[in-house]
């Protein structure tokens, strides 16, 4: 029973990154807080998922990024698909900065994190410009990515720490 | 070089198309779905239109209900600060109270003669003088896209383009319609255009969101000299809004004419839609 138990508790912790991702598309919760200064917002979604795909590819699925991104297409009522383009080209950096390093460090993690943050806003604004009716303020879409970059070591330091509570298998 | 060139190669294709051990797909495979996705979208295909209906319509439920802890938790702090300063809010009450019954006559005055302009003006948008109540689902703060969903669509007689209100203030209008839920574009939303009256020369002009919390009016008339704090209405010129609705108060700054909105668009729990015909064409 405690074996089972303990198990269990293991599955919920290993699950914590992807429920969370889940959770903050599908929510209402904001990363967005005007309220507190006008340009403050950032895009919690892409740090979670470039942490976790540098750091154990088998917590956060390709398919389960695919789904969070639609699910957010749908909740924030952009073009379905666009999210799931956005979030698979910062999973796509990230396992590309993982297939080249060897060290993983939070300076590396957090200057690579400049290309993902770049490569996902310009597929995003490439396929909003070109094929969709909706206008963006693009300072807004740089706020937005220098407050993610900004705030990166501050996820990385939240998700170094909960990842030593979690049980990780090994990844290829 | 050439070896530097492989090994870029290399990565790039590993990280592409190697699966791993419990992915089930391959980022390029995913990619590849994304892509037919968006473009299925983009060209509005028959298809996914009412799947996308279908998932907007659950997605937007589970979503409140996903958030009613936070929101539970939003309503607790508010009821205590509003015990915190019950005192003054009813000494405050009394006085306005003592105020409305004062400006009461006069409105009675003026609704006789509202009353008989409108029979003088003869509006292009029919008014059913219907309207429904709608609860506010989701109200995601977006710094892109200002919107919020409500718990009303096409079952409850809900189209595109019907204007919303916050009691009598408008707050936007209907972008999107499923069968159970729509989507309010509000008017601080960069891609809301709404054509307005205000002043004694009852000037035009188009309030345009600006992603910010105040709309700016653009459009004016060259010989327009600003004034503070006018009220702004609909002018229904565009064959969609009902004329004579108001929105909010001019500000004056010092490269642009906006307009504090007389409805905050972050506070909605509750709106109204009104029920009037929209002429598709207009929309």
């Amino acid at each position: 029973m405690a074996i089972l138990f303990k198990n269990f508790r293991l599955n919920i912790l290993n699950l914590g990154p992807l429920i969370l991702l889940y959770y903050i598309s599908i929510s209402e919760i904001d990363t967005y807080f005007s309220s507190f200064f006008e340009i403050l917002s950032f895009n919690l979604q892409i740090a979670i998922i470039y942490y976790w795909m540098l750091k154990n590819q088998s917590v956060i699925g390709n398919g389960h990024i695919f789904l969070a991104g639609i699910i957010n297409d749908v909740v924030m009522g952009l073009p379905l698909g666009l999210s799931s383009i956005s979030y698979l080209t910062v999973s796509f950096v990230a396992s590309y900065v993982r297939n080249v390093t060897v060290n993983i460090s939070l300076f590396t993690d957090w200057f690579t994190f400049i290309l993902a943050i770049f490569f996902s806003n310009l597929v995003l604004v490439i396929l909003i410009y070109n094929f969709s009716a909706i206008k963006l303020q693009y300072t807004d879409i740089f706020y937005n990515a220098f407050f993610t970059f900004l705030f990166y070591p501050a996820v990385w330091g939240i998700f170094n720490f909960y990842s030593k509570m979690m049980v990780l298998k090994h990844d290829d | 070089m050439s070896t530097s060139r492989e090994d870029f190669g290399i990565a790039v294709r590993s990280a592409l198309l190697k699966k791993g051990a419990r992915q089930k797909f391959s980022l390029f495979f995913l990619f590849i779905v994304s892509t037919i996705i968006f473009f299925l979208d983009f060209y509005n295909v028959k298809g996914i239109k009412l799947t996308k209906n279908l998932i907007s319509d659950g997605l937007y439920r589970i979503s409140n209900i996903a958030t009613s802890p936070f929101k539970l938790f939003t309503y607790t702090k508010e009821g205590a600060s509003d015990l915190i300063f019950t005192y003054k809010e009813n000494k405050f009450l009394k006085d306005e109270i003592e105020r409305l019954r004062k400006e009461e006559y006069q409105v009675e005055y003026l609704t006789n003669q509202n009353e008989n302009l409108k029979k003088i003006l003869e509006s292009d948008t029919n008014i059913l003088s219907e309207s429904t109540l709608a609860k506010v689902l989701i109200d995601k703060n977006s710094p892109f896209l200002k919107s919020i969903i409500i718990n009303r669509g096409s079952s409850s007689g809900i189209a595109k383009g019907m204007p919303v209100l916050d009691g009598n203030y408008l707050v936007g209008r209907i972008v999107e319609v499923n069968y159970l839920s729509s989507r309010v574009l509000l008017l601080n939303d960069l891609n809301s255009r709404i054509p307005v009256t205000f002043g004694e020369k009852s000037t035009q002009a188009i309030l345009t969101g600006k992603g910010g919390r105040d709309p700016a009016m653009e459009y004016l008339p060259e010989t327009y000299e600003a004034e503070p704090n006018t009220n702004v209405f609909t002018s229904g010129k565009d064959g969609v809004l009902i004329p004579g609705l108001p929105i909010g108060k001019t500000i004056v700054e010092e490269k642009s004419i906006n307009v504090r909105l007389f409805s905050d668009p972050n506070q909605l729990s509750f709106v109204t839609v009104q029920l009037t015909e929209v002429d598709k064409e207009n929309f």
